[in-house]
């Protein structure tokens, strides 16, 4: 476990507790001595005192620390949620930008990218069906003659 | 974190109806299977030239093999069964040629397909089955008068 503190036994602790009542530490060594008593498994009387005196200031840095990482999540997931929704707005608006100018035939295996040669094939295409479509109109036709002649 | 999650959530829920609009069985035909095959022909036409000629869409397939032939058959049969209006010759009991006006889609081009098996033609028959998606703002009237233009 790493340590944030240079404080190797009790009485080392002790003997800086007494200087921090005495009001003769400095900041640093304030920060040791919170560190140490949130962390040594050291016990007796007078670092019990200090813990008691001091607890509030380390459970207070810890509740903290927790918020500052539970805001640090917040972020990061709010940063991961735009990047998928761009990236899903990415996808889309490539896969309609993909598909809205194309004008490809792919003919026997062979690929046609000239746009006058593949609308040769669309026109034919269309003409074969317009022949179909006309066939049927045209024995549509028939019949209604038919039934009229009939009906005559 | 919920409202986000409830938004993502929105978005592919968006984004996977926007595709499943395009649910029709044909679809499944344009998956690019053809586009190596030494048998078939497929275009796809959007954008400027699908415009000139009144479509949002072109999308048609040709075929020679005939298992190709009858699975296009089947799938147009499939999706002519929900078409709104349809125009179909059937010859020796097999679909010959096929016009289909599919349920428009709210704020969509309306969906079209044709279907022509010229092995069924009388005169000159050629071994040969066209299957043509469209998609079109225009009606199906329309749709007609551009493919005899």
């Amino acid at each position: 476990m790493n340590t944030l503190h240079n404080i190797s036994n009790q009485a080392e602790l002790e003997q800086l507790i007494n200087r921090y009542f005495d009001g003769e530490t400095s900041i640093h060594e304030e920060r040791e001595l919170k560190q140490c008593l949130a962390d040594c498994p050291w016990s007796s009387e007078l670092i019990d005192e200090a813990r008691f005196t001091m607890g509030y200031f380390v459970t207070h840095g810890k509740e903290q620390r927790a918020t500052k990482k539970s805001h640090r999540r917040q972020i990061i997931g709010i940063a991961a949620s735009i990047a998928i929704v761009m990236g899903i707005g990415a996808t889309i608006f490539w896969q309609q930008n993909h598909v809205d100018n194309m004008c490809i035939a792919y003919v026997n295996g062979q690929t046609i990218n000239d746009d006058d040669a593949v609308m040769a094939i669309v026109k034919k295409d269309m003409n074969n069906m317009a022949g179909a479509s006309q066939i049927m109109i045209d024995q549509l036709s028939s019949l209604g003659e038919a039934i009229e002649l009939d009906n005559k | 974190m919920k409202r986000i999650t409830i938004i993502i959530l929105t978005c592919l829920l968006t984004s996977m109806a926007a595709m499943a609009q395009k649910g029709l069985n044909i679809n499944s035909l344009f998956d690019g299977r053809f586009k190596k095959s030494p048998t078939a022909t497929e275009i796809i036409v959007t954008g400027q030239q699908a415009q000139e000629i009144g479509l949002t869409l072109y999308h048609s397939l040709s075929v020679t093999d005939k298992k190709d032939a009858e699975l296009i058959e089947s799938l147009v049969a499939k999706d002519g069964a929900q078409a709104v209006d349809k125009e179909v010759e059937y010859r020796n009991g097999k679909l010959y040629y096929g016009f289909y006006t599919m349920k428009q889609r709210n704020k969509y081009p309306n969906c079209y397909i044709f279907y022509l098996n010229q092995n069924l033609a009388r005169k000159s028959p050629k071994n040969n089955v066209t299957l043509i998606y469209m998609e079109s703002y225009a009606g199906p009237e329309d749709i007609k008068k551009l493919i005899r233009k």
